[in-house]
């Protein structure tokens, strides 16, 4: 074989290694297309379209039955000047937020800590404190306004022959909300098993050094557990402010059931929204209101945009203060 | 003289050391505590199960015990309001959302977890994104599209379909579990399968899904879970065609059917609860493994 | 993998077929009589009255077949029109949303077709005719009116040493101070009169109509905080809660009865007076027939309003996109004008018949708690409430007003007024789809 020749040779076997990797990478690509396919059509029809149809709508006053009419900011001027419930909506929304969920998440977080300390009957407890969670919301909110029924609720009647007059819970404006809360800490039982097997999965000689250290129970806590399962605490909070702006299930039963024990039937509806006194009246609740009992499609899509600027905003505010105190991974210290 | 033969050394036991003592009460204080709050956390089931025992004006006043035990409430239930005609509802959505969402979402996870790509990342991003976002923020155009999508004169509004069949395009929540499992899948049995000559779809659906049937059953039960209680997409939907309804929407207009019999909506309450609480106790291992897969690894 | 995608194949292919099949159903029109789908809000008993009548319109109409179908509020009637699914006949309990509907074309004008089959709005009284209509768009009927007074409980009158039913605002408070009783604990026992609004029927229209107040000027500008009755009417609630306690007031509350149940709380005796619909007299004949009530109409602020009361009623009409709109218009028609069906309706509902003709017909069985309400409707006084483009949003936001204001939450009743005189007006021109004035 002449030198040549054996160069051709050697080059012929890198162009085949190049079009084959070429082959191979397109091939590659196609499959993953294939893959995700569905996922692709799905997010353009069901999240991309209607993003952008949401924030076009925004600026229209639309009520299904007449074409879109561009109304510029007006939909936005109302919002923020005139609608007398947009500002209470928020409120509620955000006391949800900065009350229920931080106490779901010690609250679950402290009940992990006891069952992983228990060793007897762990398993019945853990059965235990996670049924509620199964509760389908609605049907859990329907018995918990019938048993915090001032008058007639078993916890009322209860704490009354206990001597102390009961709340009025879902009647009261000051009370609805913290019974929302009652009602989300009966049901923490799906991060409860999350903290449980974060808390169990921690290192057993990262204790054993900190006793060593002379650490007490409560600073092993502080020191080591905590900073340990510091991401699933993240998560636990991500998820929680997450549910938070969605809520909508409980509030809009709640209402609807604590107003209806003893109003209107098939009348006016819907004027009860928020009861009592538009305390239970939170942001997803006056948006559905005013997009599909009013048929305001317009402002409730600029109501949308407002709720897309805030979850975003807090969602970034939290990850971002989270690379000061998650420890990802590794030893705590 | 005293006699002051020392009689035998009685056995002493050593007293505990302040550790130890303190140890005893903490889990003393600890199971305590424990059981305080289970019992405050099966009270709520005590006492709708009461309620769903007692006549409709027993369970209007201040009684607190059945008087006598009304059994018949869980049968009446079903002559007083179509409940079958809404759990048939509820399991025809839950069943196709399921069944859409696994088989859909399993190769989305699986490319995202295992095969190489340009913007892999940026795309899991997108998946994050679509996890945060409220639903109220897509609900108003997607209803608008729904309502003016008429093919051969059928109207989406007033059934169930447009919940179920978003299901079949792949569900954020399902990937995002899927994909951080996948990425604990080995890549020497993907080699290995690759070496046997499988193209890349033979190994997804014969290896990887059967070394992810764990997460995929927990999949599975959490969509089922979620489609079962879902309330705002059906109610939005469905809410004016009472022949479409699902067990929550039913249950939550069951006091206006029938003037808030209390005693009926507890039974019902409690028959809505029981499928839910037997499928946990069936697949509690899966269940439990599910929620830690969610957690931990996030 | 190709047992999977056979699987997967298989289910689209089921999804499909189903989706086909339903769709098919759902076009495919019967070759027998023209049928009509009718949507009220009756149920339960009243239903059954709805449907005797319909009934006779069936028989003597061998070309269309009627179903009835009841429960139906407001708010499924929007969404039906929006999405397109509406019945060929719709009625609801309140004139709320004629506003809404007429000017937007969910409910059609049916004024060319009363003037094609020669039906006068004149047929019909004043007070009906004001709120089956909006802007000069006719796109509803009456069908039965509705009014309101004063239910009182002879019993406890009785015993409490009452000869008659108040006639003044004072003698109301008088009456109902006596009337209510409180057990050891303080808790109430008997309510002489639930002021709360929310509660029962209890509406800002319906109370305010005592003092005489009115809701818009000319331009149909919002004037509750021009018109004294309004903050009158405000302050005497907040007086008598004051009276009885609200805390207290809250919690009996809290224990009542369903209003439409057996169980409702005048009907059990459990409130001594209350502000309630004419058709409360069928129901009490229902369930509980031994009860010793008589009927009145509302006391007022002012002697020469008296005798008169709140009016609405029940409308009908047919909604755009329906598709046999000339059946449809014939038992429209014959519902709210035959003086034979609304004699019958108001005999077996006790709702007010809602022509001049049927007013006076021989039919109408005789009731004396019932005639209270007759009269009551022919009152000139009485009045109705305001008919805008917001629809039912606009009462509903005096309502949170005043649920606000009974609970002690506005601090000044005059600048609360005013503001809110400001958010109806934005309200009406937003629903116009003006955005903010």
């Amino acid at each position: 074989m002449s030198a040549a020749e054996a160069s051709v040779s050697a080059a012929r076997p890198a162009v085949d290694r190049r079009r084959a990797r070429r082959r191979s990478a397109w091939r590659r690509r196609r499959l993953v297309l294939l893959l995700l396919s569905p996922w692709l059509a799905g997010f353009a029809v069901f999240f991309g379209y209607p993003l952008v149809m949401s924030a076009y709508l925004s600026f229209n006053h639309y009520d299904l039955l007449s074409p879109p009419r561009w109304v510029g900011l007006a939909n936005y001027r109302y919002m923020f000047t005139v609608d007398p419930q947009v500002w209470t909506a928020i409120k509620n929304t955000l006391w949800l937020i900065a009350v229920m969920v931080p106490l779901q998440v010690l609250f679950s977080f402290g009940i992990a800590s006891m069952l992983a300390r228990a060793k007897s009957g762990g398993g019945f407890f853990r059965t235990v404190f996670y049924l509620p969670a199964l509760a389908p919301p609605v049907a859990a909110t329907l018995a918990f306004v019938f048993i915090l029924n001032p008058s007639t609720g078993p916890v009322n009647i209860i704490l009354g022959h206990l001597g102390i007059t009961g709340p009025l819970w879902f009647q009261d404006p000051a009370w609805s909300k913290p019974s929302l809360t009652i009602l989300g800490l009966w049901g923490v039982g799906n991060t409860m098993i999350i903290f449980l097997a974060a808390v169990l999965d921690v290192p057993r000689h990262l204790y054993e050094s900190a006793e060593l250290d002379g650490a007490g129970p409560f600073q092993r806590l502080r020191w080591v557990t905590i900073p340990t399962i510091s991401p699933v605490i993240l998560f636990a909070v991500i998820l929680g402010v997450i549910q938070g702006l969605q809520y909508f299930t409980q509030a809009y039963v709640a209402a609807g059931v604590a107003s209806g024990q003893a109003s209107q039937a098939a009348d006016v509806t819907s004027g009860n929204l928020g009861y009592p006194l538009d305390s239970t009246l939170v942001y997803p609740v006056l948006l559905y209101q005013h997009g599909f009992t009013d048929f305001q499609m317009g402002y409730a899509s600029a109501m949308a945009m407002l709720l897309l600027a805030v979850s975003f905003a807090v969602t970034l505010v939290i990850v971002l203060n989270s690379r000061k105190w998650v420890h990802q991974g590794g030893a705590a210290r | 003289m005293s006699a002051t033969s020392a009689p035998a050394p009685l056995v002493r036991r050593r007293a505990w050391s302040p550790g130890r003592r303190r140890r005893f009460l903490l889990t003393v204080a600890n199971n305590a505590v424990l059981i305080g709050l289970a019992i405050a956390f099966l009270a709520p089931f005590a006492f709708i199960t009461l309620t769903a025992l007692m006549s409709n004006s027993q369970a209007l006043s201040a009684d607190l015990w059945p008087h006598p035990f009304a059994w018949h409430n869980f049968v009446d239930v079903f002559t007083k309001a179509p409940l079958w005609r809404w759990t048939l509802n509820t399991l025809e959505y839950s069943i196709l959302a399921t069944l859409g969402v696994v088989v859909s979402s399993v190769p989305v996870a699986y490319a995202l977890a295992r095969i190489r790509f340009r913007g892999r990342e940026v795309l899991f991003m997108i998946v994050l994104i679509a996890l945060m976002l409220p639903p109220q923020v897509t609900v108003v155009p997607l209803y608008v599209m729904w309502a003016k999508f008429h093919p051969f004169g059928f109207n989406f509004i007033g059934t169930l379909w447009p919940v179920i069949l978003p299901n079949w395009l792949g569900d954020a929540f399902s990937i995002f579990l899927l994909r951080q499992f996948f990425l604990t899948i080995p890549e020497e049995y993907l080699d290995a399968a690759r070496v046997d000559g499988c193209g890349e779809l033979r190994i997804l659906s014969t290896v990887v899904v059967r070394l992810a049937k764990p997460a995929i059953v927990a999949v599975a039960l959490f969509s089922f879970l979620y489609t079962f209680n879902d309330f705002f997409l059906p109610l939005l939907y469905a809410g004016e065609s009472p022949h479409h309804w699902v067990l929550s929407i039913g249950l939550s207009e069951f006091r206006s059917l029938h003037q808030v019999q209390w005693n009926l909506t507890m039974a019902a309450t409690l028959l809505v609860m029981a499928p839910v609480i037997v499928i946990f106790f069936l697949a509690q291992k899966a269940f439990v493994e599910g929620v830690t897969l969610t957690g931990v690894k996030g | 993998m190709r047992r999977v995608r056979a699987l997967v194949a298989l289910l689209v292919l089921v999804g499909a077929c189903a989706a086909a099949v339903a769709a098919v159903a759902g076009t495919s029109r019967s070759t027998g009589p023209t049928k009509l789908t009718v949507w009220v809000g009756w149920s339960a008993r009243e239903l059954g009255v709805f449907q005797k009548v319909v009934a006779e319109y069936d028989q003597a109409h061998p070309n269309v077949t009627v179903d009835v179908v009841g429960s139906i509020n407001d708010d499924k009637i929007v969404a039906a029109i929006r999405a397109g699914t509406a019945p060929d006949v719709v009625s609801s309990f309140n004139s709320y949303n004629v506003g809404t509907y007429c000017s937007s074309g969910g409910w059609i004008n049916l004024g060319p077709l009363m003037k094609q089959s020669g039906i006068s709005a004149s047929l019909f009284p004043a007070a009906t005719q004001y709120y089956t209509q909006y802007d000069g768009t006719r796109c509803a009927l009456p069908l039965l009116a509705d009014d309101y007074g004063l239910y009182y409980n002879k019993t406890l009158f009785k015993s409490a040493g009452i000869s008659g039913p108040p006639k003044t605002i004072a003698e109301l408070t008088a009456d109902a101070k006596k009337l209510t009783k409180f057990n050891p604990d303080g808790s109430i026992k008997v309510l002489g009169l639930d002021p709360f609004i929310g509660f029962y029927e209890n509406v800002p229209e319906r109370w305010v109509t005592a003092w005489g107040a009115k809701w818009l000027d000319g331009q149909n500008n919002s004037i509750l905080s021009k018109q004294p009755g309004w903050s009158q009417w405000l302050k005497w609630q907040r007086s008598y809660i004051d009276w009885v306690g609200y805390d207290k007031l809250v919690k009996f509350q809290a224990g009542l009865g369903d209003e439409f149940s057996a169980s409702n709380a005048f009907e059990v005796g459990k409130l001594a007076m209350n502000l309630d619909g004419e058709w409360r007299v069928a129901f009490i004949q229902a369930e509980h027939p031994k009860l010793d009530y008589g009927t009145a109409p509302m006391p007022t602020a002012k002697p020469s309003l008296y005798g008169s009361g709140y009016i609405n009623g029940t409308i009908i009409g047919i909604p755009k996109n329906g598709k046999n709109q000339a059946e449809a218009w014939d038992l429209v028609k014959w519902l709210t004008t035959n003086t034979h069906a609304l004699a019958e309706l108001s005999n077996g509902l006790r709702n007010v018949p809602s022509t001049q003709a049927s007013l006076t017909s021989k039919e109408l069985t005789p009731d004396a708690h019932f005639a209270t309400f007759l009269k009551i409707f022919g009152n000139p006084n009485s009045t109705t409430s305001p008919i805008t483009a917001a629809g039912v949003s606009y009462t509903n936001l005096v309502q949170n007003f005043a649920t606000k204001w009974q609970a002690g939450k506005v601090s000044s009743l005059s600048s609360g007024l005013s503001s809110l005189d400001k958010q109806l007006d934005a309200m009406v021109k937003q629903a116009k789809g003006g955005g903010v004035p």
